[in-house]
């Protein structure tokens, strides 16, 4: 069953909406904030899972007058579309999730930079902004306190890597959307070269959301290891397409794609991608798993986004590793040499597979070298993750059978 | 800080990177990306190292060491990374169809052959793929290849970081990342200073000199034209790098014996010309100082500097010195003074430069210098063009060069050195102003590889306030300087290369900071071994003046070794 919990507040007018987050915040000293995001173990939902508690606490320590927020709303991985939703149901959410961690870490500017391909939730973003500042939530001594705080909206220049918060940053100040080299990590040294504390939308909601209570909630949600409930978004070869709340635990993947998502489409499950075209594939032998960061570690693979993507026996696999390789050789920012040439060469190699209709062992074999070379050696996240579901449909369906 | 190096201890004082810690241990590691004189900027992933207790691997260029810090720098998981991403790059290099090694232009000096052996890669598994990117061939003095370009990003580093002239920059992403110029329009077509580093430091044939050693050769077996030659100053300490001699060793008769191998009909020398700029140029200045003409006066016979001024200064033009460069003053007195002296028409006359410079091939083109000079080679090429005719350089007797263009000082001989121009100046202007002998002729001061140098020169009483400038970013930097008023000058030497010309686009690869400096020491041994070491006293010079041109800048003088400039902004 659906866990009702970041969702509670869904259909709510944003006049009839209270805050109470921001103001219990407001009311705390920052640190007691911070303890509490931090006793709560909110993992980022941006896909890396970093908990924001002390990254929040890091970037609280640091010493600078200017200190940045961003909000990272660029979401591009396909088949992930949570952080949308919030926006364009949950938008004082968002927003209130971002003047917390600003109040929290002691900056007055916070940045959300959306994805350009949303321009319904850039528009309602943008409408949200102006009226909190017309209610005083954003703007000069907010609700009669000390704490002033401004927002500005960023369209995304529209390349898959500027997700990436180094490249993210870059994009925000102007330059080519490409990593920076860390260390040094955003939160020394980020926007501007301030200390900047990058969130996904969908982790400074949840943000808001536990500091709406006086107690921890996240406390009485999910495992010891993963605290809380995940949105997740689904879609491909299911009945009912759509973004969930699940608490941690509660349900396995196989759970969730029949008892949320309406079942598998056609004849029956092929393979279910967990967490967006970053992640390994689970296949019918596995998909039982409880859903939990721990549970699909364990098994290689990885909550990431919470894109689910189902696909059913009767696709072509081969024709889907060829969509996501030339997903990933178009949209590496082509900086370093394992990402940019290793997506090219098995782009190369994956399109002939496509046309023959199946592997050959050697090409099995380099592909995982590449990947070896990728995952150890890129140098960003973007390229360490860039070969897992190709290799993983291809180990998981063809290694054995082919010579 | 302790730090473990492949289970051995080390102690280190500093917060150094990992690449230069391991350096330290003995122990080298693949690098592509990096380049000493630039920022570092982890592309490559060569230089990956392993860890103990991080799950990826680090880049040694751009990770630092910490206290306790184990690394593993050619471990099982290291060295299988590292194969893999070369056989990625090899790939992209297209080597096996299209490029071949054996004819490209960096084949002595290429960096991936060299790290192929140290990665010993033994099988490319992956097809090549070439970038379909067109060659630019749109500037006199470089080529662009791209589909020998790895897109290590150190030409557009050394562009900007120390040329600070940004003609290159990475553009697109995805596979379509590529090397270019603003907007396409090719190198012939921006603001490109023809300065050549970034030639020098690229690892791979993808850039390299607009070649003229074919013409050449043509010219030198064509019975119907007499060719000269004039080698510049930095040449004579470099050339034998690439027959493999340790930097710093002196050529220069070897290379005499080699040009009249090679078939010149006359070998002559820069220095010559050298001295001259300098009689044309301690006049200008000193005419200036007395009768209140623009100052400071800059120094113009770097071309790369020049092309630089006229884009981005055009303001400062008037200060430059109106008096050509050496090449192009010898270019003017062969074709006039020499050629009548031997009876030989003028258009029957072929003068070739051997130059360390990229931007002297653009500079031969422009419009106000006539055509004085037919082709301009650099030290690499010419170091081609020996080993095509077989000709062993280094073990060559010695040879004197011809008269009477050949008579040079040690003035001249140090030009080819950052400080060097001043100084031979300032040896010059020193006995013209005061009418003494100048005791001590080494004017230490303005020495050395720093990038500005200042110092104040006491000439019987009257203090000048003199600079040195090398490498473009510090051209930018010092005309700032004085456009804010910061500075005030009355002399200033400006060389476009780091190190001056014995730094030059054109000289052998690598060129690295050490390297220079050997380069350097050798110039002034050369100077130090000449007994007259003041231009003036060229008899050669004074010959010319008596017989030809009269006086330092008379009408002659400047109709043949004077130049006007353009404002290109
Ligand atoms: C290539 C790439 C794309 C990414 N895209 C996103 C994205 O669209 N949204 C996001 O929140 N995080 C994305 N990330 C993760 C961010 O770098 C960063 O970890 C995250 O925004 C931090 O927020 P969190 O801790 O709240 O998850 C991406 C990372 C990489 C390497
Ligand atoms: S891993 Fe890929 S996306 Fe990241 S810096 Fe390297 S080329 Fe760019
Ligand atoms: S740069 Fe030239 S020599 Fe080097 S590998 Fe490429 S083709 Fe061969
Ligand atoms: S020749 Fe000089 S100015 Fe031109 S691109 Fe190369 S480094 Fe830049
Ligand atoms: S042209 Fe040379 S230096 Fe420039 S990016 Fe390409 S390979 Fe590197
Ligand atoms: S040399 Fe370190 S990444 Fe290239």
């Amino acid at each position: 069953m659906e866990k009702i919990f970041l969702k509670s507040d869904l259909g709510k007018s944003f006049e009839d909406y209270e805050f109470s987050g921001l103001k219990n915040s407001l009311k705390m000293e920052q640190t007691q904030v911070i303890d509490k995001i931090k006793d709560s173990v909110l993992k980022g939902r941006g896909g890396a899972g970093f908990p924001a508690g002390i990254k929040w606490e890091t970037a609280y320590h640091v010493e600078d007058d200017i200190k940045f927020v961003v909000c990272n709303a660029d979401e591009g991985e396909p088949g992930t579309f949570k952080d949308r939703f919030l926006m364009e149901n949950l938008p004082y959410k968002v927003i209130e999730g971002i003047v917390i961690c600003g109040y929290a870490i002691g900056s007055k500017y916070g940045y959300i930079y959306i994805r350009g391909e949303y321009t319904q939730a850039i528009k309602i973003i943008r409408k949200t902004i102006q009226k909190m500042y017309e209610r005083n939530i954003l703007g000069n001594n907010i609700l009669g306190t000390d704490f002033s705080f401004d927002i500005k909206l960023v369209r995304g220049a529209g390349a898959y890597v500027c997700g990436d918060e180094t490249s993210l940053i870059n994009s925000i100040e102007g330059e080519r959307g490409m990593s920076r080299i860390k260390p040094p990590l955003p939160v020394f040294e980020g926007l501007y070269g301030k200390p900047t504390v990058v969130n996904n939308v969908e982790t400074l909601s949840a943000a808001a959301e536990i500091m709406k209570y006086d107690y921890n909630p996240y406390l009485q949600l999910g495992t010891e290891k993963s605290k809380g409930t995940k949105l997740v978004s689904i879609s491909g070869d299911v009945y009912k397409p759509g973004v969930y709340e699940v608490e941690f635990g509660k349900m396995t993947v196989k759970e969730i794609v029949n008892e949320l998502a309406g079942g598998v489409k056609g004849s029956g499950l092929g393979f279910v991608i967990p967490g967006g075209i970053s992640t390994e594939v689970l296949t019918e032998n596995e998909w039982d798993v409880p859903y939990t960061y721990e549970d699909l570690f364990k098994i290689g693979t990885n909550i990431g986004s919470g894109g689910m993507i189902v696909v059913s026996k009767d696709r072509n696999y081969l024709e889907i590793i060829k969509n996501v390789s030339d997903f990933f050789r178009d949209e590496t920012c082509g900086t370093c040499f394992p990402c940019r040439e290793g997506n090219k060469n098995i782009n190369k190699m994956v399109s002939e597979i496509y046309e023959r209709g199946y592997p050959m062992k050697k090409e099995i074999e380099i592909i995982s070298d590449i990947k070896n070379a990728v995952s150890l050696a890129a140098r960003c996240g973007f390229g360490e993750a860039s070969v897992n579901l190709i290799l993983s449909i291809l180990e998981n369906f063809y290694a054995k059978k082919v010579k | 800080m302790k730090v473990k190096i492949n289970n051995k201890e080390y102690e280190f004082q500093e917060e150094l990177s990992i690449l230069d810690a391991v350096k330290k241990a003995h122990i080298i590691i693949p690098t592509l990306c990096y380049s000493e004189k630039l920022k570092p900027f982890g592309s490559c992933r060569l230089c990956s190292v392993e860890i103990k207790g991080e799950r990826t691997l680090k880049p040694a260029c751009v990770t630092k060491i910490s206290n306790g810090m184990e690394i593993y720098t050619h471990s099982e998981k290291v060295r299988k990374v590292r194969s893999t991403i070369m056989e990625l790059i090899i790939a992209s290099h297209g080597i096996s169809c299209n490029l071949n090694c054996l004819t490209c232009s960096k084949s002595a000096s290429c960096e991936i052959k060299v790290i192929a052996e140290e990665i010993g890669i033994m099988e490319v598994r992956v097809p090549p793929i070439s970038s379909r990117v067109p060659e630019d061939r749109s500037s006199y003095s470089i080529v662009r290849e791209p589909q020998k370009c790895i897109v290590c990003d150190r030409c557009v580093r050394k562009c900007a970081e120390v040329q600070s002239v940004n003609i290159l920059t990475i553009a697109n992403r995805g596979p379509d990342t590529y090397v270019t110029t603003f907007l396409d329009k090719g190198m012939g077509n921006v603001d490109c200073v023809n300065c050549g580093q970034c030639v020098i430091e690229c690892p791979t044939g993808a850039l390299h000199e607009v070649y003229q050693t074919d013409q050449v050769w043509n010219v030198i077996s064509d019975n119907s034209k007499y060719v000269i030659v004039q080698t510049a100053p930095a040449v004579r300490v470099a050339i034998a790098e690439e027959f493999g001699a340790e930097p710093g060793r002196i050529v220069t008769k070897q290379l005499v014996t080699g040009l009249r191998l090679l078939g010149f009909d006359k070998v002559f020398d820069t220095n010559f010309s050298a001295d001259l700029t300098i009689m044309e140029e301690a006049s200008e200045f000193l005419e200036r100082f007395k009768n209140g003409g623009k100052l400071p006066l800059f120094t113009s016979c770097s071309p790369g500097w020049i092309k630089f001024i006229e884009h981005n200064y055009p303001e400062f033009l008037d200060n430059l010195s109106t008096c050509k460069s050496p090449q192009q003053m010898f270019g003017a007195i062969a074709k006039t003074y020499y050629a009548d002296k031997i009876g030989i028409p003028r258009e029957d006359m072929i003068v070739v430069s051997i130059m360390p410079c990229t931007a002297k091939k653009y500079e031969r083109v422009r419009p106000e210098m006539k055509g004085d000079v037919d082709y301009v080679l650099t030290t690499r090429e010419l170091a081609k063009m020996f080993k095509l005719a077989g000709i062993d350089l280094l073990n060559l007797p010695s040879e004197e060069y011809d008269e009477p263009l050949g008579i040079t000082t040690g003035a001249a001989a140090i030009f080819g050195a950052t400080g060097g121009v001043m100084e031979a100046a300032l040896r010059t202007a020193y006995e013209v102003i005061t009418g003494k002998t100048l005791e001590r002729l080494d004017f230490e001061s303005v020495r050395g590889i720093e990038g500005i140098k200042e110092a104040v020169i006491e000439i019987d009483g009257l203090k000048l306030n003199v600079a040195v400038v090398n490498g473009l970013g510090n051209a930018r930097k010092m005309l700032d300087m004085i456009k804010n008023g910061e500075k005030d000058y009355h002399f200033i030497e400006f060389m476009a290369c780091p190190g001056g010309c014995i730094g030059g686009g054109g000289q052998p690869i690598p060129t690295t900071k050490e390297i220079l400096s050997k380069r350097m020491k050798a110039i002034y041994e050369i100077d130090k071994s000449f007994e007259i070491r003041k231009s003036h006293e060229n008899p050669a010079i004074q010959a010319l003046y008596k017989e030809f041109l009269g006086e330092p800048l008379s009408e002659k003088s400047h109709e043949l070794l004077h130049t006007t400039y353009i404002a290109r902004s």
